[in-house]
C-alpha cells in the first residue's frame, strides 16, 4: 500500500460555535440547542460553558434548566451540521482537492502531496487549524498515514502529526476502542470485557475477534493500521454537466466576465446538443481571490441549448457579480436539465400557445429584465373569499393543484378591488331590484343567491358577504355583494365584484 | 306553526360539533323550543347529557342519530318507541363491533333490517352538480331507500346560504314529489351560536390534521349552521311550509324518551327457584353463621334484618347477588379480593364475603352506603389482585355474555395542555411556540394564562393571533375528545344490554364497553359494579402460596392471627418497607409518633397521613391529644358521640357529614352534597358555599363562632382528599395482613413483594436490603437455580446458592446491622440457625431479559434433569438440583437466544458454571458460529481457540455492573468502597446517626434514593440517601436548596453537613451544606465507564 497522508478534523462544538458566531449575545452565556422528541425537549448540543456545568447532549431541557435555571435554550436547526460541514469542507478545498464530510462532527482531508507548499506537515496542519479557529470554531485535528489513525488521533490522541508508521502504531494501541469508529453495541461489549484500549485486543486471534465482534471491528483495525485501504467520498464530485475555466490572470472587468461566460456556455451547450438535453437551470460560480464565491443563477421556461439565448439571460446579471480583487476560476453548471424534444420545423406557424419557443424565450427575457411577477398566470387556490381563491402561477408549466371550482358560480372577470355601488334591495337578504354603477342604472331582471361567504377570521375579522349573481335589462350579468347583514336601521354597503360572460 | 330542529350535531360527534349538548339545549330553550332532536354521528354518546339538561328545563329530547353509511347517503334516524330505540341501538352495536374502536361500519342493508318503528330523514349532498341537478347516485339511492323503508322516509332540506339554496330546494321538492318522500326542514346545526364557527373551523383542522391556513374548502364557508329561532326558520322556508310542518309530524310520532328505558338487574343468580330477595336472605344468614357461629349477636342480627328490609324495599337484592357472584368466582379461582369504600358499612356485604370489616368490632354506618334520602343505586367497589383482575373481567363477559355486560365509558376531555396543543397546531403555531405557551399557563384549569408569564416566555400578549389561540383554547377545554373505558366499572343487565345502549370495542383486546359514562348511567339509574385492581392483593396471595409451600400454613385474609403485639411493635418502629399504605416516608415519620397499638390505630394511621387531614391541620391536634399534652374536650355531648373515637378531631368523611347534620342542622342530603363537594377538587368553590350555612348553623346551636370556623377549616381540608372510615378500615385490614407477613415471614413477604412489582414506593434494592436486615439470606441470580420469579429455596438445600468457584472474586454478603428483630421469627431456634428460607433472585430482575427466554432456560434445565446429566461439578451440597447446566452451549441448545445469554452474563448469572461475568460474556459472544446443518453437534471452532486472558474485574467494578444489570448488588454496597475516603473526611455512617444527639452537627453521605418536593411543603425538598449501613432522611429548606440546587440535582453520591433532629425514633438531618461526591464513584470503575455518573 502506498503511504498516504490524511488529516482528520474534529469540531466538538460545531453547532454551538456557529450559533455563538451568529449571536454575539451568546458569547458569555451557557446555552443549549434543543429538539422536540415526543413532546419532550431534548438537548441536541450544549456549548462548552454548559458542558462545564454538567449539561450534555441527550439530556432533557428540563434537567438543564434545573441545573442552570436561566440557561438559554435555542431551537436546533435540523440538518445544520451537514450544512456547516459541507461549507467547511468546501472551504478546505483551498488546502487539498479532496475534502470529505465525516458526519456528524468532522472532516477528512486527503492531503497526500499537499503539505510541501506550507513547508511541511506540522505547519500545514497548523495553518488549517489556526485559520479554522480564527473563523470561530473549536477544532482538533491530526495528521497520520491512514484515515483511521488520523480520525483516532484527532479525537483521542496526544499528538497532532505522526509520520512514522511504527510510532503511529504505538500511539493507536494506547487509545480506547472508541477511537476505532465502532458501533455503540461493540464498544459496550468491549468495555464489559475489560478491553479498554486497542492494545488489549489488537493482538488477539483474528478468528476469535471476528466471532465475537463481527467483521467490522477487524476492518476498522485494519484501516487504522493501514492493512486495508480506505477511500474518501469527496464533497464535490465534479458535476456531470459542469465546465471549468481557470484564469491565468485574475479577471476583474465585466467584459472579461462576459467572455468567460460565452466560452463556458459554448462548450456546455455543445455537449448538451450532442446528448439532446436542454438547460432549465444553470449556475455560474466565480471564485474570487479572497476566497469568496460569487454565484448567479438563471432559469428558463422550457429547456434550451441555445447559447445566445442563455447568454442573454446571464448577461442581465453580470453586473451583479462583484469581482473585487479579481476572479481566478469560473465554473458553469447545468443544475437542472430536461430532454430537449426537438420541435419539428413547421410548414406554417400555428398557434402553439405556451409551447411556442419564442414566447418562452420572450417571457424569460421579460422576467430577467423586469423581475418576476410582472406578467402573471393565475391558478385556483383553496380559499373561500374570492380574492384569495386564486394565486399567481410560479412558472409557465405549473399545473393547478386543485381543479377550478365549478360547484359555485364565479365570474370570468374578478375585479381586484370591489367597486361600491348604490342598490335598492328588500331586507334582510333578498336580491337587489336595481343598482347604479358609473352613472348607469341597471334594472335587475334575474337574480340568484345569496351565497354567504365569511371572512377568514384568522387573517382579519369582519362582516360576511352575501353574493348575488344578477342579470340586468341588457342581459349583462354581474356579481354583486352586500357586506354584512341588515340589522336594525344600519344601511349596508353594496359592491360590484365581477362580470360574467 | 311550530318548527322543531331535527338535525343537531353535538361535540360528541368528535371534532365536528362545536357545542356541548347542554349548550344546545339551553339555547333551544331560550328560543322557546319545547323539543329538539340530537343526532350525533353513529353514536348516542351525548344524548343522556342533553336529556338531563332538557329535563331540568322541562323540554324533551328526541333521541336520534345520524347514520353515516359506508355505501350510501347518510340518514337521520329517530326511534318512535322503546322497541325502535332498541333496534337502533342494536344497529349501532353491529357497526361498532365490526370496526376498530372509534369507528362504526354500517351498510344500507343493516339499516333496512333494523328500520321498523323508526322515522328517517335522508341527508342530501351539499351541492348540486354543475348542471344544477341532484347527483344521480343520490337519486338512485333515494329511490332505493324509499322502496325499502317506506313512508317513514323523509328528505332533509337545509338552507345554508351556499348560493344555490333555491335551486336545491326546488330539486329536492321535485324528488320528494316523485318518490312521495316528504320534504322536512332542518338546519344541520353544528353549534348553538354563530360565534362557534371559529371553533368549528379549528375542530375541522384537528380532524383533517391540517392548519387553518391550509384547510381551504374543508372549512364551511359561512357560519349558518347554528341553531336559529323558529321565526327565522319559518322565513327561510316560507315557500315550503310543509317542510316545517313535517318537523312536527316527526316529533309527534316519536314519543320515545330516555325515561322509558328500564334497567333490570340480572336475575339468573338464584338457586332452587328462589326470588333474588329470598336467595340474598339465605346467603346472608349462611354467611353470618359462618362468621359468628350459631349464635349471632343480637345487635348484628338486628342490623342484618334492618339492611335486608331496606334492600327489599329498594329492590336491590339482585345487585348484591351479582357482586356476591363475582366474589365467589374469584375465591373459587384463588384470586384474592376485598370490597372497599362505603360498601364496607354494610353488614350484609360482610356476611356475603364482599367486604371484610367486621360489624362486631366496628360501628358501621349503613346510611353512608345506602340511604333512601339519596335515592342512588348502590355502588360497590371490589379490589382484585392486579395481575389477575382480567380473569374476573373475562368471567363477567363469559357469564353474562357480551350482549349483557360491558364496561362503562369514560369521556376523555380536552384538558388545558391538550387544548393548547390542538388549537396551537391548527392555528399554525410552531412546536416551539406551543411549548412556550404551555409553560406560560397556570396549573389550574381555571386561569388559562398570565400576561407576565407570556412575556417571560418571549411571547407578545397583545398579539392578535395569540389572543385568538388562547380564546379558542378556552372554548375547547372541556370538550369530549374520545371515549375511553372506565377502570373497571361494569354494567350488567337482565335483557340485552344493546337494547339499552350501543356497545363498542374498547382499545384493549377482549374488552367491550358502552358509550355512556358513570354520570350518564347514574341519570338513567343503571347498576354499576367496580372491578378494581390492587397490587397488594397480588402480593398477599403470592405470600399465602409461598407460606403454604414452605411452611405448610393455610393462610387467608381472615385467619391471620389478630392484634399481635409483635406486629404493632414492628410497625411502631416504622419498620414498614413494602407494607401496604404505611410504607411512604410520610407514613414512616408518623408511625413512631402514633405508635399504633390496636387495629383501630392502623385505621387512623391510614386516614391521617393524607393531604386532607394534613391541610386541615388535624394531625397535630390529634397527636397532642393522644399523647395527653392537650385535654380531650368536646364542646357538646352530641359531638362526643361522633368524634369520640378520634379524640375530638374529625378525621373521616363520615364524621364530617355527621357534624354537619348534628351540629349545624344539615339534612342528610345536604350533608351528602357537602361530602361530594369535598370529594371533587373541581368543585372547590362549592365547599365555600357551605361555609356560611355550616357556621351559622353551628352558632345557632350554641357553638362558638371560633370553634365553628375551626371545624369548617378542618372539613375544608377534605376538599383535596379525605378517606371515609369504612374505606380506611378496609385498607387497614390489608395493612395489618401485610405487616403480619413481614413480621413473621420476612422471606415469604419479600419474595412475594418482589414478584408483584412494580408497586408501592420501593425499588427491589431496598426491598432486598430490608429482607437481609430481617435475617433473610438473599442469593444471586443464577442460571442453575433461578426461575423467572424470585423463589424461596428449600431449607435443607443449605448453602447451594453461595457456590462460587475458587478463581472468582467473591464477596461475602455484606455484614448488615444485626437484626434485633429476628427473635420474632416464630421458628427461631436456640442454636441461632437462620429460621428463614433463602430468597433466590429470579430472572425477572435481570434488565432486558425476557420471560420467554426464562421459560426456555428452565425447560432446558428440567430436561437435563430427566436425562440424568451430572450435577454441578464441585457444587457444595448437591441438594434438589441434581442436574444442571455445565456449559454455555447447553443453554444455547435449550433455545435461549444469544442476546438473552449476554444479559445473563451481564447479570453475573453463570457463577455456578465457574464463570464470572466477564469470562461468561467472552464465551457467550463466541456462540455466534454455531455449527449448523451437516456440522450440527460438532464442537464449534471457538472450542479450539487459544484461551485469552481478560483483565480481572475489581470488586467495585462487579458491584457497579450488578447495579447496571439487576439494579441491586448482593456483593457489597457501592458506598462501602469509598468508606475509607469518607472516614478521612469524618463522614458518619447513616446507621450511626440514631446514636447521636438531637442538635448535633453531622456529616453524612450516601447514594441518593429519592428527591421529593411535595406541593404542600412550601418549597422544602426531602431527600433519602443510602449507604452500606442504612438510610438517612434529609430535609432541605428552600433557600438551601436554591443555593445547592445543582449539587442536589446532579449528585449520585451526595454528602451533606447539617444538624440532626431526633424526635423519638424519627431522625432527620436538616441540611446546611451539600457536596457532590459522585466523582468518588467514578473512580470505582477505572478507567472509563458510563454507568455511574
Amino acid at each position: 500500500m502506498t503511504p498516504g497522508s490524511y488529516v482528520a478534523l474534529w469540531f466538538p462544538h460545531l453547532k454551538t460555535c456557529w450559533f455563538r458566531l451568529r449571536r454575539p449575545a451568546l458569547r458569555d452565556k451557557p446555552f443549549v440547542l434543543a429538539i422536540s422528541d415526543h413532546g419532550r425537549k431534548l438537548i441536541a448540543a450544549a456549548d462548552p460553558k454548559a458542558e462545564a456545568q454538567g449539561i450534555f447532549a441527550g439530556a432533557t431541557v428540563a434537567d438543564a434548566r434545573a441545573i442552570i435555571p436561566g440557561i438559554e435554550v435555542l431551537d436546533d436547526i435540523s440538518g445544520l451540521s451537514d450544512k456547516l460541514l459541507s461549507a467547511l469542507a468546501e472551504w478546505c478545498i483551498r488546502f487539498t482537492p479532496v475534502a470529505a464530510v465525516d458526519a456528524p462532527d468532522g472532516l477528512l482531508l486527503d492531503t497526500t502531496g499537499c503539505s510541501h507548499l506550507w513547508g511541511g506537515d506540522q505547519p500545514y496542519l497548523q495553518a488549517i487549524l489556526t485559520r479554522l479557529q480564527a473563523r470561530g470554531y473549536d477544532v482538533r485535528g491530526a495528521m497520520a498515514g491512514t484515515i483511521g489513525a488520523a480520525w483516532a488521533l484527532a479525537r483521542f490522541g496526544r499528538q497532532a502529526v505522526i509520520d512514522d508508521p511504527a510510532h503511529q502504531r504505538d500511539e493507536l494501541l494506547r487509545l480506547p476502542p472508541a477511537a476505532l469508529r465502532l458501533e455503540a453495541a461493540t464498544l459496550d461489549k468491549l468495555q464489559k470485557l475489560g478491553l479498554v484500549t486497542i492494545g488489549h485486543f489488537s493482538h488477539m486471534a483474528r478468528s476469535a475477534l471476528r466471532r465475537r465482534f463481527g467483521p467490522q471491528l477487524l476492518r476498522r483495525l485494519d484501516q487504522a493500521f493501514g492493512h486495508e485501504e480506505e477511500f474518501l467520498q469527496p464533497l464535490q464530485p465534479v458535476g456531470q454537466y459542469e465546465e471549468r475555466l481557470p484564469c491565468l490572470e485574475p479577471i476583474a472587468t465585466a467584459t472579461g466576465i462576459s467572455i468567460a461566460l460565452q466560452r463556458l456556455l459554448e462548450t456546455l451547450t455543445k455537449r448538451l446538443q450532442k446528448e439532446g438535453k436542454g438547460i432549465r437551470e444553470a449556475q455560474l460560480k466565480a471564485y474570487r481571490l479572497d476566497g469568496k464565491v460569487e454565484q448567479q443563477k438563471i432559469a428558463t421556461n422550457r429547456p434550451s441549448d441555445n447559447a445566445p439565448h442563455l447568454f442573454k439571460l446571464f448577461e442581465l446579471k453580470i453586473e451583479a457579480i462583484e469581482p473585487d480583487l479579481g476572479i481566478e476560476l469560473f465554473t458553469l453548471e447545468a443544475t437542472k436539465l430536461e430532454d430537449l424534444s426537438p420541435v419539428q420545423e413547421q410548414l406554417w406557424a400555428g398557434d402553439q400557445g405556451l409551447e411556442a419557443r419564442p414566447i418562452a424565450e420572450l417571457l424569460d427575457q421579460i422576467t430577467g429584465r423586469f423581475g418576476s411577477g410582472c406578467i402573471r398566470r393565475y391558478l385556483p387556490d383553496e380559499h373561500h373569499p374570492p380574492e384569495r381563491s386564486i394565486k399567481p402561477a410560479q412558472d409557465l408549466n405549473e399545473k393547478p393543484a386543485i381543479p377550478w371550482r365549478t360547484d359555485r358560480p364565479r365570474p370570468t372577470i374578478l375585479l381586484p378591488q370591489p367597486v361600491p355601488i348604490l342598490v335598492t334591495a328588500p331586507v334582510p337578504d333578498y336580491p337587489p331590484l336595481l343598482f347604479r354603477h358609473q352613472g348607469k342604472v341597471h334594472q335587475i331582471k334575474k337574480a340568484d343567491g345569496p351565497e354567504r361567504i365569511e371572512c377568514e377570521w384568522w387573517l382579519r375579522e369582519g362582516p360576511h358577504r352575501d353574493y348575488y349573481c344578477v342579470e340586468d335589462q341588457d342581459g349583462a350579468r354581474y356579481w354583486l355583494f352586500r357586506s354584512g347583514h341588515y340589522t336594525g336601521d344600519q344601511t349596508k354597503q353594496w359592491f360590484l365584484h365581477g362580470y360574467f360572460p | 306553526m311550530t318548527y322543531i330542529e331535527l338535525q343537531t350535531t353535538t361535540n360528541f360527534s368528535f371534532l365536528r360539533g362545536a357545542s356541548h349538548p347542554e349548550e344546545l339545549v339551553t339555547k333551544a330553550h331560550e328560543y322557546g323550543y319545547k323539543e329538539i332532536a340530537i343526532t350525533d354521528r353513529n353514536t348516542f354518546a351525548g344524548i343522556v347529557r342533553a336529556h338531563g339538561a332538557a329535563k331540568e328545563l322541562n323540554m324533551r329530547i328526541l333521541p336520534g342519530c345520524r347514520l353515516d353509511l359506508l355505501d350510501g347517503p347518510s340518514l337521520l334516524a329517530y326511534p318512535t318507541d322503546k322497541n325502535a330505540w332498541s333496534r337502533l341501538s342494536a344497529l349501532l352495536t353491529t357497526g361498532n363491533l365490526r370496526a376498530e374502536k372509534g369507528q362504526c361500519h354500517l351498510y344500507r342493508s343493516d339499516v333496512y333490517t333494523h328500520s321498523a318503528g323508526m322515522k328517517f330523514i335522508l341527508v342530501p349532498p351539499a351541492a348540486l352538480t354543475p348542471g344544477f341537478e341532484l347527483d344521480e347516485a343520490f337519486r338512485n339511492a333515494a329511490a332505493e331507500y324509499r322502496e325499502a323503508i317506506g313512508p317513514n322516509l323523509y328528505v332533509a332540506a337545509s338552507r345554508s346560504y351556499l348560493g344555490d339554496d333555491t335551486k336545491r330546494l326546488h330539486r329536492l321538492s321535485q324528488l320528494a314529489g316523485r318518490l312521495d318522500m316528504p320534504l322536512v326542514a332542518t338546519n344541520d346545526v353544528h353549534y348553538h351560536t354563530p360565534d362557534r364557527r371559529q371553533l368549528q373551523d379549528i375542530l375541522t383542522c384537528i380532524r383533517e390534521k391540517c392548519t387553518i391556513q391550509t384547510a381551504g374548502f374543508r372549512l364551511y364557508e359561512n357560519a349558518e349552521r347554528h341553531l336559529k329561532p323558529t321565526r327565522e326558520m319559518l322565513r327561510l322556508f316560507r315557500q315550503y311550509p310543509d317542510a316545517i310542518r313535517h318537523t312536527k309530524e316527526i316529533a309527534e310520532a316519536c314519543v320515545f324518551s330516555l325515561d322509558m328505558l328500564k334497567y333490570v338487574y340480572p336475575e339468573e343468580l338464584t338457586t332452587e327457584g328462589r326470588t333474588p330477595q329470598e336467595e340474598l336472605i339465605k346467603l346472608t344468614w349462611e354467611g353470618a353463621k359462618g362468621h359468628f357461629g350459631d349464635t349471632i349477636p343480637p345487635k348484628i342480627e338486628a342490623t342484618i334484618e334492618h339492611e335486608l328490609t331496606f334492600i327489599e324495599q329498594m329492590n336491590y337484592a339482585s345487585y348484591f347477588l351479582t357482586v356476591h357472584d363475582l366474589v365467589r368466582y374469584a375465591r373459587s379461582q384463588n384470586i384474592l379480593c376485598q370490597g372497599r369504600g362505603s360498601a364496607a358499612n354494610s353488614t350484609v356485604c360482610f356476611c356475603l364475603g364482599i367486604t371484610s370489616v367486621n360489624p362486631a368490632k366496628f360501628d358501621l354506618l349503613f346510611e353512608r352506603f345506602l340511604s333512601s334520602a339519596r335515592n342512588e343505586p348502590p355502588d360497590i367497589d371490589v379490589d382484585f389482585e392486579h395481575e389477575r383482575r382480567e380473569e374476573v373481567i373475562q368471567y363477567v363477559y363469559r357469564k353474562y355474555g357480551r350482549d349483557r355486560a360491558a364496561i362503562v365509558a369514560t369521556v376523555t376531555q380536552e384538558r388545558r395542555k391538550g387544548a393548547i396543543r390542538d388549537v396551537g397546531k391548527a392555528m399554525g403555531l410552531s412546536v416551539d411556540t406551543i411549548e412556550r405557551l404551555l409553560h406560560s399557563s397556570w396549573r389550574s384549569d381555571a386561569e388559562l394564562y398570565d400576561e407576565q408569564r407570556l412575556k417571560e416566555q418571549g411571547l407578545n400578549p397583545k398579539d392578535k393571533h395569540l389572543i385568538k389561540v388562547l380564546e379558542l383554547t378556552t372554548q375547547l377545554m372541556g370538550f369530549p375528545r374520545q371515549l375511553g373505558q372506565h377502570t373497571g366499572g361494569f354494567v350488567i343487565t337482565q335483557g340485552k344490554l344493546t337494547e339499552l345502549c350501543p356497545i363498542l370495542n374498547a382499545r384493549m383486546e377482549d374488552r367491550t364497553c358502552i358509550e355512556w359514562n358513570k354520570d350518564d348511567i347514574d341519570i338513567l339509574g343503571f347498576l354499576k359494579i367496580d372491578v378494581l385492581a390492587l397490587g397488594m392483593l397480588t402480593c398477599i396471595r403470592k405470600a399465602f402460596v409461598l407460606a403454604k409451600q414452605h411452611y405448610g400454613l393455610d393462610l387467608t385474609l381472615a385467619n391471620i392471627p389478630q392484634d399481635d403485639p409483635a406486629v404493632y411493635e414492628m410497625v411502631s418502629h416504622a419498620d414498614t418497607i413494602g407494607v401496604f399504605q404505611i410504607e411512604s416516608r410520610a407514613q414512616q415519620a408518623m408511625l413512631p409518633r402514633l405508635r399504633p397499638k390496636t387495629f383501630y390505630d392502623l385505621v387512623i394511621e391510614v386516614a391521617i397521613v393524607r393531604p386532607g387531614p394534613i391541610q386541615g391541620d388535624m394531625v397535630h391536634p390529634y397527636l397532642r391529644r393522644r399523647d395527653g399534652l392537650e385535654p380531650v374536650e368536646f364542646p357538646s355531648e352530641e359531638l362526643r358521640n361522633i368524634l369520640g373515637k378520634t379524640l375530638g378531631v374529625p378525621l373521616f368523611q363520615e364524621q364530617a357529614m355527621q357534624v354537619a347534620i348534628v351540629a349545624a342542622g344539615f339534612t342528610p342530603s345536604e350533608a351528602d352534597a357537602l361530602r361530594r363537594s369535598m370529594a371533587t377538587f373541581k368543585a372547590q368553590g362549592q365547599v365555600t358555599k357551605f361555609q356560611e350555612k355550616l357556621i351559622n348553623g353551628m352558632v345557632a346551636k350554641g357553638y362558638t363562632r371560633e370553634y365553628a370556623h375551626r371545624i369548617f377549616k378542618q372539613l375544608e381540608g377534605f376538599g383535596s382528599y379525605g378517606f371515609p372510615e369504612s374505606h380506611a378500615v378496609s385498607f387497614a385490614l390489608l395493612v395489618y395482613v401485610s405487616s403480619w407477613l413481614k413480621c413473621y415471614y420476612p422471606d415469604v413477604f419479600a419474595c412475594a413483594l418482589l414478584n408483584s412489582l412494580p408497586m408501592g414506593f420501593y425499588q427491589p434494592a431496598q426491598i432486598v436490603i430490608d429482607a437481609q436486615k430481617h435475617g433473610v439470606e438473599v442469593l444471586p441470580v443464577d442460571v442453575n437455580y433461578s426461575g423467572w420469579d424470585h423463589l424461596l429455596e428449600p431449607r435443607d438445600s443449605g448453602s447451594v446458592g453461595t457456590s462460587q468457584s475458587p478463581a472468582d472474586f467473591s464477596v461475602s454478603p455484606q455484614p448488615l446491622a444485626e437484626s434485633s428483630n429476628s427473635s420474632r421469627a416464630p421458628t427461631a431456634s436456640a442454636t441461632g440457625a437462620n429460621p428463614y428460607r433463602p430468597l433466590r433472585l429470579g430472572f425477572r430482575q435481570v434488565g432486558g431479559f425476557k420471560e420467554e427466554d426464562a421459560r426456555l432456560l428452565v425447560a432446558g434445565r428440567d430436561a437435563l434433569d430427566r436425562d440424568g446429566s451430572p450435577g454441578i461439578i464441585g457444587s457444595p451440597g448437591s441438594g434438589p438440583c441434581p442436574a444442571a447446566y455445565t456449559s454455555i452451549p447447553q443453554l444455547r441448545d435449550a433455545g435461549v437466544s444469544q442476546p438473552a445469554l449476554e444479559r445473563l452474563a451481564d447479570a453475573d448469572a453463570f457463577r455456578s458454571l465457574g464463570l464470572d461475568r466477564r469470562r461468561a460474556l467472552w464465551e457467550v459472544s463466541a456462540l455466534g458460529d454455531r455449527p449448523i446443518a451437516m456440522f450440527e453437534g460438532q464442537p464449534a471452532e471457538s472450542a479450539y481457540e487459544p484461551s485469552v486472558a481478560l483483565p480481572d474485574m475489581t470488586a467495585s467494578q462487579h458491584v457497579v455492573q450488578d447495579y447496571a444489570s439487576t439494579s441491586l448488588s448482593l456483593k457489597a454496597h457501592p458506598v462501602s468502597f469509598v468508606r475509607e475516603k469518607l472516614d478521612l473526611l469524618r463522614i458518619l455512617r447513616t446507621g450511626d446517626l440514631a446514636g447521636r444527639h438531637d442538635g448535633d452537627f453531622v456529616k453524612v453521605a450516601g447514594l441518593v434514593l429519592v428527591r421529593q418536593q411535595p406541593g404542600t411543603a412550601s418549597g422544602v425538598v426531602f431527600i433519602t440517601i443510602e449507604d452500606e449501613t442504612s438510610t438517612a432522611n434529609l430535609v432541605v429548606f428552600h433557600d438551601i436548596f436554591m443555593a445547592y440546587r445543582k449539587v442536589i440535582l446532579q449528585s449520585r453520591l451526595l454528602m451533606v453537613e447539617g444538624q440532626l433532629q431526633i424526635e423519638g425514633e424519627v431522625v432527620h438531618v436538616i441540611v446546611k451544606h451539600c457536596h457532590n461526591l459522585s466523582p468518588l464513584l467514578r473512580d470505582l470503575v477505572t478507567p472509563a465507564s458510563r454507568d455511574f455518573h
